[in-house]
């Protein structure tokens, strides 16, 4: 008879729960549709052509180097937009500053002459970009292109050495070009795909709407209760926390799973992004993440003082989910202490294990589906415990 | 501490001993002891504030008490068993259902934390929808309902598991006079079928519906007694109210044995309080015209129970130190529909 009364209550709050979402469906499509839809549109409307830079050279005067563009193409890198060739290096860096080029170059006065002097020349490279993701790859650019030049010239300096001895007899069989870059880069990626925008960001979105999905509802869904008077008649009555713990976490599983399910059809059938691994195992893992994600969820609704603080607490969640958890940028990127805080979000572990097992058809990070289930174990023990107190009376 | 005996108390269902709640430097309740018999209802009625809601939180364990000793069906509110919370309805003061459920899935869904069984549950959802006169709007979401709807909605709530004792918590607020009938008329009905009933209500009026009335001011049990009692208590005995075409001195009624006290509100105005007034009215009307007086009025005085507790409150704080005399006002009124006028 108490097993028949436990169902009871458990079965009544999942369903209760299931229809206070259905009646309100726009929540649910703004939660699921909306980060899809954004991301979706992310994934396809970048077009991966990278950055590009503006770029003038400024040849001074006396240099002996020419000031036609034509002749510079063979150093222009991918990257960089060559618009003009000056002589006046004011001029230039006035179209700098009024940012109608983005980067300039300043060849030396003196090259060869160095060169064959055995002294090294500096090529100088200007810019004025205050975003650190282009600073970092105007720097590279500026890297690539010393290199380039470098071995033009070692190249035209190895043809002329190759003439010279030519015309007194010695003979060379290596080409100057060899000898200016004895070794070339052929690279292979050995991952089982052709690495895509999509490909490897739909398992990502995937984990962090399935997070975003559960913490949002469950915090919300708790918190209401019990700042109205709905707690006083469930302490009157013989509902325990276990059971209201019990029967959010079946209910919100339940439409965290029919979500993942219909994104996880979208993106394999709609988006054609990779599905290489186990079936069981790419459920498990989203199994895990709700399961975490609904304790973290539950965890802030019992300490939000409000409706207010607990949707503010769970914009904090996915605020440092999309920092954290290696969505956007890597991981490992960060700090120790600092991955620490991804470690601890449920979307960080579903993120490495989605792509993995999505997109490479196993995983050797296994360990996280354990953090998985520790996160959810001891969210959900903590949640029980605080709603067990709220529960009895008010001392 | 004031302290009442309740009517009958064998076997009380519901015991207050020296219950005190404090809130920081506020007493919200001040020593409250009282005793509820089964099959007894017992109405709570005070001024805002006065600690009505503490009172019924502390009997339902919504709050804990910092002095005193409650129990309800022998236990302890703090420690309800299972079996003793299937035993109990409440009803809070304020709107606490979810508002996105029907008023049918509301009911539903409280039967089902109490462990009703669905073939029972069917059976008493419909029972307590139709008598809250909910039945036909049980498709309605608990949002879409009427402020008057909603409590009858919250009042099924309560009652859908049957419970053996009941604590409502101002049930009648916000409802017509005659859904309020209904609804006592209901309550009525429970309580002769066994149920305790404990409520309160902010109608002063509808303590003449209950067996006893606990009359709580500012925390402090004013009294405890059933409604006539507390009239008689009120006023000291029964009040006739004298009026006369002439001059006519009060003082010389005091001397009938079945005078208790003499109110002379004017010249020719009186109120006689006597021990019973269906035989001491025509002795005193006799006495003033022996007297030389014209009686051009006579009438049993019954003052309402805005009155009535308005007095025992005045009284209760002239003891506690006020200068209130605790008279009942001659100009007192009680709305059609039993509200404090």
């Amino acid at each position: 008879m108490i097993v028949l009364k436990v169902a009871t209550r458990l079965l009544a709050i999942v369903g209760k729960e299931l229809i206070e979402v259905a009646r309100r469906p726009g929540a649910l499509f703004s939660l699921v549709l909306g980060p899809f839809l954004i991301m979706a549109l992310f994934g396809l409307g970048y077009n991966n052509s990278g950055l590009s830079f503006r770029t003038v050279i400024v040849v001074p005067p006396g240099s002996g180097l020419s000031t036609q563009a034509a002749d510079y193409q063979s150093f222009v890198a991918p990257g960089i937009t060559l618009v003009g060739v000056q002589t006046d290096v004011e001029t230039a860096r006035l179209a700098l500053r009024e940012q109608t080029v983005d980067v300039v170059i300043i060849a030396p006065t003196d090259l060869e002459a160095n060169f064959t002097a055995g002294r090294q020349s500096t090529i100088r490279v200007e810019y004025d970009i205050v975003s650190p993701v282009k600073a970092n790859y105007a720097l590279i650019l500026a890297q690539q292109l010393g290199y380039g030049v470098n071995q033009q010239i070692i190249e035209r300096a190895a043809a002329k050495g190759v003439s010279e001895a030519g015309s007194l007899g010695v003979t060379s069989a290596i080409p100057p070009a060899v000898i200016a870059a004895p070794t070339i880069a052929d690279p292979h990626n050995l991952a089982p795909i052709d690495p895509s925008l999509i490909s490897f960001f739909g398992p990502a979105v995937l984990a962090l709407i399935l997070q975003h999905l559960a913490v949002t509802l469950t915090a919300l869904s708790l918190v209401r209760e019990r700042h109205t008077g709905v707690f006083d008649v469930l302490r009157v009555s013989p509902v325990s926390a276990i059971e209201i713990v019990l029967g959010k976490v079946v209910a919100f599983a339940v439409l965290g799973g029919a979500v993942a399910a219909v994104i996880l059809g979208l993106l394999v059938s709609a988006f054609h992004v990779p599905f290489l691994g186990d079936v069981g195992l790419v459920w498990t893992t989203i199994g895990l993440v709700l399961a975490a994600s609904l304790g973290l969820g539950l965890l802030i609704s019992v300490v939000s003082d409000s409706e207010r603080q607990a949707v503010q607490l769970a914009l904090l969640i996915l605020l440092a989910s999309v920092f954290f958890s290696g969505f956007v940028i890597d991981a490992t990127q960060f700090l120790p202490a600092v991955q620490v805080v991804g470690d601890l979000l449920p979307v960080t572990h579903g993120i490495r294990l989605l792509q993995d097992l999505m997109l490479r058809g196993a995983t050797t990070e296994s360990w996280r589906l354990g953090v998985l289930l520790a996160i959810a174990l001891v969210t959900l023990a903590t949640t029980w415990l605080l709603l067990r107190r709220g529960l009895s009376a008010r001392a | 501490m004031t302290e009442a005996t309740p009517v009958q108390a064998p076997q009380p269902v519901i015991v207050l001993q020296q219950v005190g709640r404090q809130y920081a430097d506020v007493v919200a309740l001040h020593d409250v002891s009282l005793t509820v018999p089964p099959g007894s209802l017992l109405g709570i009625i005070g001024p805002s504030g006065a600690g009505k809601t503490t009172a019924v939180r502390i009997l339902t364990g919504g709050l804990q008490a910092t002095s005193g000793m409650a129990r309800v069906l022998g236990d302890d509110p703090q420690r309800f068993g299972r079996r003793t919370q299937e035993r109990i309805g409440y009803m809070p003061q304020l709107f606490s259902l979810y508002p996105d459920l029907t008023a049918g899935e509301n009911v539903d869904f409280v039967a089902s934390m109490f462990g009703m069984l669905f073939a029972r549950r069917r059976q008493r959802v419909r029972a307590v929808l139709e008598l809250v006169e909910l039945w036909p709007e049980r498709g309605r979401r608990a949002s879409d309902l009427s402020g008057g709807m909603q409590r009858r909605l919250e009042l099924a709530c309560a009652l859908v598991h049957d419970p053996a004792v009941l604590f409502l918590d101002e049930p009648t607020a916000g409802l017509d006079p005659i859904l309020r009938r209904t609804i006592w008329t209901e309550l009525h009905r429970l309580r002769d079928s066994g149920r305790t009933i404990v409520l309160t209500t902010q109608y002063v009026g509808e303590a003449e519906e209950c067996d006893a009335v606990a009359l709580i001011s500012a925390g402090r049990l004013v009294a405890l007694a059933p409604p006539e009692d507390l009239r008689r208590s009120a006023t000291g005995g029964d009040v006739l109210e004298i009026e006369t075409a002439s001059l006519v001195d009060g003082e010389t009624l005091t001397s009938l044995p079945m005078v208790r006290s003499v109110d002379q509100r004017s010249v020719r105005h009186l109120f006689v309080t006597v021990d019973d007034a269906g035989t001491a009215l025509p002795a005193v009307i006799a006495a003033i015209e022996a007297s030389g007086g014209e009686v051009t009025s006579s009438r049993e005085f019954r003052p309402s129970f805005d009155d009535i507790f308005a007095i025992l409150v005045a009284r209760h704080r002239a003891e506690l130190g006020g200068s209130e005399d605790g008279r009942y006002p001659v100009s007192s009124t009680t709305t059609a529909d039993g509200g404090a006028a």
